[in-house]
């Protein structure tokens, strides 16, 4: 049984949320996908301090 | 030559203090009056409790900055505000307790001509019994992360939760709210996630049963409502996403909840369907409520108008809609713009230290009448831009007279950044790295949501994670006032 849904079965709570995947947790620590997002989270953040200012 | 006085050395008090040192020519005193001889930054002491960081990686000593930037630094507490001063001068003062600078326990009266309230709040563990240890302070059964200090004894008692783990010993770790009125749900959210990441390197997560406990009535208010965000080409709710962070990691929750009492082992609480209940533990975390510092205010005379200035929870009043009522009459304008105190226009607040006119989550109270509800959040990023709009309109006050224009910083205008890690190193961890714009949300002008969902997004991985080691350099640098610091935004 894959992780997700090993947890899934853990408690009553979890069954009505998502879980993510393993393609999906891959994609958090893969470095170049990883060094995109940097980008475009810096990008966006910067946009929301200077909305602010 | 004008005064001003920034009572409290904190996010908020720091960025007004430095700022209108920059602004004010040499002619002008900025004076800084604060219990704490260092500087600490608050969001990395996360890191200090799973011992990850030491304290002397969060904290730094303001002496030799404030000297160096030709503040007056005065390391004690401010007591009392006098702002018609008294019998024998109409002028404003204040009257504080040195708690350092080897005067310890003298008394002192400071006039002034601009007043700036920065002192943040009183980590009020005694509001729940057991909580605090009845004098003010934090009690024996629980551990906080509130300061740098908290921090390195919650390391340490983590540490031994992980020794026994090791041996073998089954082990409850508890991490949330302390009362039914606490914000910083976001530091406990970190927390619990760093301990469970620190758990796993350790090869003991089999070992501990985590779980969440918290007064927010649905998981992924944060004290703010809740959000809606943009994840995955999505729009959803932060309860989903708040759920699927605590799922993943096999960490159940109790929500709407109102600690009521904490023993050895053991807290009590009361949920908001009325019904009581009891969780044990080995190891718990609790944030204490927030209340104000407990400042007191006198007239001339000497007669007590700390009501006036203050609100019932020891935060001072400014220009906000305090009488708005019922909640289905909140809007985003009852927000303070200023935070000029209504009565005395010399007498700002800032930071935590000013009283918001309601809270932003949706008010609830148990069937037997509790509140629970969480209060707003009014830390980080908010606190420093409000600290340096506020410098920014006593310095005009100051330099272009008393019918100069007022910088305006409503947090219902305002965004915010947050970075939740899980993890320290640069590869191993992840972290939830989230924006909202704005704060309070404004259901005039973003229907639907009450915000804006291209700037109010949430995103987990290392990315998050690298933003999160970057802040903590560049805001400790920031503060240290080191070469260019003006130009790292609060």
């Amino acid at each position: 049984m894959k992780q997700e849904e090993k947890n899934f079965e853990k408690h009553n709570q979890f069954t009505l949320t998502m879980i993510p995947g393993g393609f999906a947790k891959k994609m958090r620590t893969c470095l170049l996908f990883q060094a995109f997002r940097f980008a475009v989270i810096n990008i966006k953040m910067l946009v929301v301090v200077s909305k602010s200012h | 030559m004008a005064r001003l006085i920034v009572m409290g050395g904190g996010v908020s008090g720091h960025t007004a203090a430095t700022f209108a040192r920059k602004w004010l020519g040499d002619e002008h005193e900025v004076v800084v009056v604060t219990p704490n001889s260092q500087w600490n930054w608050i969001p990395s002491n996360i890191w200090v409790g799973v011992g990850q960081l030491a304290k002397e990686d969060v904290v730094f000593s303001l002496a030799p900055v404030y000297e160096k930037a030709g503040i007056d630094f005065k390391q004690a507490k401010a007591v009392s505000i006098h702002p018609h001063g008294n019998k024998e001068s109409d002028k404003e003062y204040i009257t504080i307790e040195y708690t350092g600078q080897d005067k310890e326990g003298q008394t002192e009266v400071i006039e002034y001509d601009y007043l700036i309230n920065a002192t943040g709040p009183k980590l009020n563990f005694d509001a729940t019994p057991g909580l605090g240890n009845g004098k003010g302070h934090l009690g024996e059964h629980t551990v906080s992360v509130c300061t740098a200090d908290h921090a390195v004894h919650a390391s340490l008692e983590l540490n031994q939760i992980f020794e026994k783990a090791k041996k073998g010993e089954r082990q409850k770790i508890l991490v949330g709210t302390g009362h039914g009125m606490c914000t910083c749900q976001g530091a406990a959210f970190e927390y619990i996630f760093n301990i469970e990441h620190e758990a796993n390197k350790a090869g003991v997560r089999d070992m501990l049963d985590i779980k969440w406990i918290s007064n927010e009535s649905f998981m992924g208010d944060f004290g703010m409502g809740g959000l809606h965000m943009k994840v995955g080409g999505y729009v959803v709710s932060s309860k989903l996403f708040a759920e699927s962070l605590f799922a993943e990691r096999d960490v159940p929750w109790i929500i709407g909840a109102h600690v009521n009492k904490v023993e050895a082992g053991k807290v009590s609480y009361e949920l908001l369907d009325g019904t009581m209940g009891e969780e044990e533990f080995d190891f718990a975390m609790l944030i204490p409520p927030f209340a104000g510092v407990g400042l007191k205010a006198y007239d001339k005379e000497g007669a007590d108008i700390t009501s006036n200035i203050f609100a019932p929870n020891g935060f001072m009043k400014v220009d906000a809609k305090y009488d708005a009522g019922a909640y289905e009459n909140w809007k985003a304008s009852d927000w303070p713009r200023t935070y000029q105190n209504p009565d005395h226009s010399n007498m700002f607040a800032c930071g935590i230290a000013f009283a918001p006119p309601h809270l932003i989550s949706k008010p609830a109270s148990s069937v037997n009448g509790t509140p629970i509800n969480p209060t707003p959040p009014r830390t980080g990023m908010p606190a420093g831009i409000i600290g340096k709009a506020v410098a920014h309109s006593v310095c005009d006050l100051i330099n272009k007279g008393k019918e100069a224009h007022l910088h305006e910083a409503s947090m219902a205008e305002m965004g915010a950044a947050c970075v939740a890690s899980a993890g320290k190193g640069l590869t191993s961890g992840t972290a939830a790295a989230m924006t909202v714009y704005p704060v309070v949300p404004d259901f005039e002008k973003y229907p639907g949501t009450g915000r804006d969902t291209d700037y109010t997004f949430g995103e987990i991985g290392l990315a998050g994670h690298w933003i999160k080691h970057i802040l903590h350099h560049m805001f400790i640098y920031k503060a240290k006032l080191k070469p260019g610091w003006t130009l790292i935004p609060e």
